[in-house]
């Protein structure tokens, strides 16, 4: 049994900004948004620039999920399914098309870029890990910050996970419920939440709405437990 | 109390097994003559990656398995690295499956590329012909593919996801798969990386002034970039004592670019004291330093001040991609599987060491580090251990220390 208590929590995705609306949103949840992007007014312009919109997103919920005293400390996992398909397959067209690659767009395209780039902008040089497990992303990113937090017990882990709907180019190969979003979390050991391996028996939720947003519903307004299944695995999350 | 003293974690983490493939071989035995004779032949001229360019490549020239056919959508260059290693430990993974049950063997693999290469070439068909052709399936592309392929392929029921972050992403993986065994959320853990060369990475590092058209030569006065590689190396990790343990991890996030390193090596020598931390040790503790080594002017010269600040003038230390070259977020994975063999072939104290290949120049503004020479040896007394550093795009710094058991 891995146990955490989730502290602080902040959600970003279109037309949903604040924890108010995201409460009503989990009692009622409605279809989410494609469109927009976070003002990110915590982190510099020049810094700002250089975000996609993924990572707007990330550093949107990031940001208001710690306090500026907890965001040099903290350990961070950030986990993303496709990270920023819509800006590599741009890339990839420009590759194509023999035109020469931008050197700050290639930099920022690695997995890690919403990682590389929170902890330039909060001067955070803690641990961190860039997760991606296809459909199982969010378990799995979960599972890294329950690790994170027993390699690091010193400090809290903010754990982020966001994702867009894939680009046009590769739309048809979108299987997951649509819209765009972020959540975080920020976790300290011990507490309410358990985490562990699905039991026999225990059936995975249908996902309705993308994983990290059931995973909030459930822990905003749901009942004694939930499982998400992930690759080859399934995971059970229950209130103490 | 393990051998290493009250420092150490409780269990152990054994790395019991390997599988490996780069450029130098199709696995170790092959591999490992080449590297202590300090091969450099079997780079590959190539003149197809970047235009008007010609870049000395480490590319894997074995031919790969074919996917088996149910895994087919899988079928990607990285993927297809990653199974030509994970067979080689196949027989050892399948006896823990059978031994612990599926779902308490785990599964960590570090990836940068995925299946990006597979990606250009389908994009250049979308791009010239307005679809995408029919053989490409997102399932190469996204960035964790190779975690359902490898959890499919081996029968693994327990945790399965990629670790990607950039060049450190093989040494993370071994990092979370130590901790699942300490979380006892699984008795055995396949871990490692996988990573091919793509125009995407040859071009970005290129538009970087990153990469070297003649074969790196790491620390020299004459450097001028990476020589790009490829290639898989998967690690059977386990709780059981003996053997070649991990002993120390040490990470950190540099907060300053996310192409360029700390200049006066802070964030290396972070990472490098937390994993000494982390195993209980001294910097004297350790007899030998697999560097990052990319062969560009600002990782040498920052890594060298940082190992020389934290480890002075006589540690022995190499840099494994002057012939492995940088196969990116398999660097850490394979390098790791090279000093692994340095410690498996030690006999009666004495050590072969991965040699450094180089023009012999060393540059006059970095500070001296003891640079192994073909065929020196290292005579260790007691226990030997190592330490291998790697440090990514996003300021991503890992080292990972390892040492080899006395006998019981």
């Amino acid at each position: 049994m891995l146990t955490a208590s989730i502290e602080r929590w902040a959600a970003w995705a279109p037309g949903l900004e604040n924890a108010d609306e995201w409460d009503r949103w989990c009692r009622a949840p409605a279809p989410l948004g494609a469109d927009g992007a976070p003002p990110l007014a915590s982190v510099p312009p020049l810094l700002r620039r250089r975000c996609s919109r993924l990572t707007r997103m990330a550093l949107e919920a990031a940001f208001r999920c710690v306090s500026d005293e907890d965001m040099g400390r903290v350990t961070t996992v950030f986990a993303s399914r496709h990270g920023d398909a819509a800006s590599n397959v741009s890339l990839l067209e420009s590759l194509a098309r023999g035109e020469p690659l931008s050197p700050t767009r290639f930099s920022h395209s690695v997995h890690n870029a919403p990682a590389g780039l929170f902890s330039i902008a909060a001067g955070n040089r803690r641990p961190s890990a860039s997760v991606a497990a296809a459909r199982g992303t969010f378990p799995c990113g979960y599972l890294e910050s329950i690790s994170m937090l027993t390699r690091h017990p010193e400090s809290p882990v903010l754990f982020v996970m966001a994702d867009e709907p894939l680009p046009p180019t590769l739309a048809a190969f979108r299987d997951e419920p649509p819209g765009a979003y972020a959540l975080a979390l920020l976790m300290v050991p011990g507490g309410e939440v358990d985490f562990r391996p699905a039991m026999a028996g225990e059936r995975a939720s249908r996902r309705e709405w993308p994983d990290a947003l059931e995973f909030l519903r459930w822990w905003r307004a749901g009942g004694p437990s939930m499982t998400l299944s992930a690759v080859a695995s399934a995971w059970t999350w229950s209130r103490r | 109390m393990s051998w290493y003293g009250d420092a150490a974690p409780a269990g152990a983490c054994r790395l019991t097994a390997l599988g490996m493939i780069n450029a130098l071989g199709a696995h170790p035995a092959e591999i490992w003559p080449r590297v202590l004779a300090g091969d450099q032949s079997r780079l590959t001229p190539r003149s197809d990656l970047v235009a008007g360019r010609v870049l000395h490549v480490a590319e894997v020239v074995d031919p790969l398995p074919e996917l088996p056919s149910q895994l087919r959508r899988y079928a990607s260059r990285t993927n297809a690295l990653a199974l030509a290693a994970v067979r080689q430990i196949e027989e050892r993974v399948r006896a823990a499956i059978d031994e612990f049950g599926a779902d308490r063997v785990g599964l960590i693999v570090g990836t940068s590329t995925s299946g990006v290469g597979e990606g250009e070439r389908a994009i250049r068909h979308h791009v010239d012909r307005g679809r995408l052709p029919s053989s490409f399936d997102y399932a190469q592309l996204e960035p964790g593919s190779p975690a359902p392929f490898l959890a499919a392929y081996l029968g693994i029921a327990g945790p399965a996801y990629a670790l990607s972050t950039a060049c450190s992403s093989g040494a993370k993986a071994l990092a979370s798969a130590r901790a699942l065994l300490e979380m006892r959320l699984c008795d055995a853990v396949v871990a490692g990386a996988a990573d091919a060369v793509c125009g995407l990475t040859a071009n970005g590092f290129g538009a970087l002034h990153l990469v070297s058209s003649k074969p790196s030569v790491p620390f020299s006065a004459n450097r001028s970039g990476m020589t790009i590689g490829e290639g898989a190396a998967f690690f059977l990790v386990t709780r059981e004592p003996g053997g070649i343990e991990l002993l120390g991890v040490g990470e950190c996030s540099e907060a300053t670019d996310m192409s360029a390193p700390d200049p006066d090596g802070g964030g290396a020598e972070a990472a490098m004291q937390a994993a000494l931390l982390d195993a209980g040790l001294s910097p004297d503790g350790v007899s030998y330093i697999g560097l990052h080594g990319t062969g560009t002017r600002l990782n040498d010269a920052m890594e060298s001040r940082a190992v020389f600040r934290l480890f002075g003038a006589e540690t022995w230390c190499s840099a494994a991609k002057a012939l492995v070259g940088h196969a990116l977020g398999a660097s850490a994975s394979i390098e790791l599987g090279c000093l692994w063999l340095m410690l498996e072939a030690g006999r009666d104290g004495v050590y072969p060491l991965v040699p450094h290949c180089w023009d012999d120049t060393p540059a006059p503004d970095l500070p001296p580090l003891r640079l192994v020479r073909r065929g020196d040896r290292l005579l260790a007394s007691s226990r030997p251990v190592v330490l291998l550093n790697s440090f990514g795009f996003g300021g991503s710094d890992c080292s990972l220390i390892i040492g080899r058991a006395p006998p019981c």
